[in-house]
């Protein structure tokens, strides 16, 4: 799969190509908006303009229903009102072609050539998923281009910049505070080594838990904790002190309690929508909450090495065993996935067979959900069983790039430019 | 004897009268004769399309041909039951591209709550006149159906939307508003501006007594299975990936 992907076009025009393609479909949903009933713009974007006209009129964002972002966006957007609607439209087509950016330029420092790198690029830039996400004016660009962002400046070594990249991405989505443990982990290589251990003795747990948490108190990882806190509680008490309880509560706690128990693609969907109101359902969310837990800490202590591939698996992980699950949230490890492509070594039949499998198990949920929605059809167990497959299906992927990843960098193969 | 039976035949008749008088139309006192021409109004409603997205259609129809009806506007006043939600923000989006004027009277308004946490609001949509019939009026809203508690047998339940309020505002005073108008109500004018007129509460009569949606909703039979089999899946698959990652991965610190 590492040599099927390098172009004959040069990096600009592929950039250029998907720019253009972008403000093409912004331009297209502008004109459905006002010809169709069926709008081609995201409920979502009214939000966010909503929220910032009365973030411009000097009021609480939160006075608009469903507004469970930070004021940031609010404010960001407020070009929205006094220049022209598209502009949130423009601002996340250009976190698209800036996260794809860091992408290349994050693949060129694992030693891929301009034609390879621009290859992987190619499956962010002219995947209509990023695409038709960021034309109908979801905001998911813009977290994908900082956590790319953040990842470059610490593959560059600016630990501070890199920090505070990523403090704004967890502040707008709390999702990559996942990152917190392989990325310390990882800073942790470049601290000096202890002596090297003796002959195989199993260490007792206790010493080896507190070699590690000695070991995780090195300088790189202080400042980076430091800083990315400092950014986060920085923006959190600002807006606390603004706009009260209503802030944490939209901007954060929604997030981290949400049982959405109206249909979408999670396993637990149907068990949290038949328990909702049980004396069980605290215990089933635990149990729903562990899985998660115990994934996550093995597959960072696992590959904290390569940290790419690392987030990739958390929020891989993360979104599949997740108590809610739409599709804007397969965008949050889709823009990892280039990075990750070149050491991923699986015959290219069997990569497009999981990536129709993939497809498939997505239509076989859309169906009954469709018959539920509009059409009235009690399909709520059929919506179940395939949400389980879907979970399978996603499942069985994961597995076949844990096993067919190798750690070795690309700058050892040879190059085909 | 005979004279009290005509005495109780009497007070009879009298109370008859009476409760004629009182189950017809509000006491016109310009002559009972006008009674006779009172028409009723029909107003007839329908749920269209299917599904948890639906569309509230009401359509009113004066019996009679009036002269200056043009001169009058039709409020609808819907009340929504918890099983139904409205979304402002779609209604103020319809306001702008002229479909329906409507708007949502109750403040507090939670857009995704299930059913059982959700209150009753109440709607004014502001009736237009149909082109396709003389002196008929319609009103159109988007509904949505709420999550409901899962049953234990029957897969769907029931949401009644009972018959809204009528209410009429003419700007001259038309006798024959006197027909029907029951009360006087506040409310604004109209969609746009703040004004408060008085409108006149009219009766009708409906075509059907309500209406009734089905809901489709969960079994609780399938909780055991369903929690059964999706913890099993879950750990299972969780447990294999963790062996995936512990057979391919490099731990160490």
């Amino acid at each position: 799969m590492g040599r099927a992907l390098s172009l004959r076009v040069r990096p600009a025009g592929v950039f250029g190509a998907a720019f253009v393609a972008r403000v093409a479909l912004v331009l297209y949903g502008a004109f459905q908006d006002r010809a169709l009933l069926v709008r081609y713009t995201d409920v979502d974007y009214r939000v966010f303009t909503d929220a910032a006209r009365l973030l411009s009129q000097g009021r609480s964002p939160y006075l608009r229903a469903t507004y469970r972002y930070t004021p940031l966006l609010a404010w960001l957007l407020t070009p929205n009102v006094h220049l022209c609607e598209p502009f949130g439209k423009l601002l996340f087509i250009s976190c698209d072609l800036l996260a794809a950016w860091a992408l290349y330029r994050l693949l060129l420092l694992r030693g891929l050539g301009r034609r390879g790198a621009c290859g992987y690029c190619a499956l962010w830039l002219l995947n209509p998923l990023p695409m038709a996400v960021s034309s109908r004016g979801n905001a998911d660009a813009l977290v994908a281009a900082l956590v790319l962002a953040a990842l470059y400046l610490l593959a560059r070594g600016r630990l501070a910049c890199a920090a505070v990249a990523y403090g704004l991405a967890v502040h707008l989505k709390l999702y990559p505070v996942t990152y917190i443990l392989p990325i310390a982990l990882h800073l942790r290589r470049g601290a000096p080594r202890p002596a090297p251990p003796p002959a195989p003795a199993p260490a007792p747990r206790r010493a080896r838990a507190s070699a590690l948490l000695r070991a995780l108190c090195s300088r790189a990882v202080l400042l980076f904790a430091a800083v990315a806190g400092l950014t986060f509680c920085a923006l959190s008490l600002g807006f606390y002190r603004r706009y009260g309880w209503e802030f944490l509560e939209h901007t954060y706690l929604y997030h981290l309690t949400r049982r959405d128990i109206r249909h979408n693609f999670s396993p637990y969907f149907y068990m949290l929508y038949l328990t909702a109101e049980s004396p069980w359902s605290p215990a089933l969310g635990v149990a729903a909450f562990l899985p998660q837990l115990l994934l996550l800490s093995a597959a960072s202590l696992a590959y904290y090495r390569d940290l790419a591939f690392c987030c990739f698996l958390h929020t891989a992980i993360f979104v599949t065993f997740n108590k809610v699950c739409t599709s804007q949230y397969f965008l949050w490890y889709l823009c990892l996935l280039p990075l990750v492509m070149p050491q991923v070594r699986m015959p290219w039949k069997r990569a497009a067979g999981l990536l129709v499998l993939w497809f498939v198990g997505q239509a076989l949920w859309l169906a009954p959900a469709y018959l539920l929605e509009f059409q009235g059809k009690n399909t709520f167990l059929f919506i179940w069983l395939a949400g389980l497959f879907f979970f399978l299906i996603n499942c069985c992927i994961l597995i076949q790039i844990i096993s067919h990843y190798k750690e070795e960098p690309p700058a050892e193969r040879v190059k085909c430019d | 004897m005979a004279a009290r039976a005509v005495g109780v035949q009497a007070v009879a008749w009298l109370l008859l009268c009476e409760a004629a008088g009182l189950s017809g139309t509000p006491a016109a006192p310009a002559g009972a004769g006008k009674k006779a021409t009172c028409s009723e109004i029909i107003l007839r409603q329908e749920v269209l399309k299917d599904g948890f997205h639906r569309d509230l259609l009401i359509k009113v129809k004066f019996g009679e041909s009036i002269e200056d009806l043009q001169t009058c506007r039709l409020l609808i006043k819907q009340y929504i039951p918890t099983g139904l939600l409205v979304d402002p923000y779609e209604l103020a989006s319809l306001q702008e591209s002229n479909i329906t004027e409507a708007v949502m009277v109750s403040e507090d308004f939670n857009i995704e709550a299930p059913n059982y946490l959700s209150k009753e609001s109440e709607v004014l949509i502001y009736a237009r006149q149909d082109s396709q019939c003389i002196d008929c009026f319609q009103a159109f809203l988007p509904v949505h159906y709420r999550y409901h508690r899962p049953h234990s047998k029957d897969g769907e339940t029931f949401i009644v939307v009972n018959n809204p309020d009528l209410l009429m505002y003419c700007d001259q005073e038309l006798p024959i508003l006197k027909c029907w108008a029951q009360s006087q109500v506040a409310a604004p004018c109209t969609l746009k501006n703040k004004d408060i007129c008085q409108w006149n509460n009219m009766k009708y009569k409906s075509v059907f007594k309500n209406v009734t949606l089905q809901v489709p909703v969960g079994l609780t039979i399938h909780t055991s299975l369903v929690c059964s089999v999706t913890l099993l899946i879950t750990i299972l698959c969780s447990t294999l990936i963790l062996l995936a990652i512990f057979k391919y991965g490099h731990f160490s610190l």
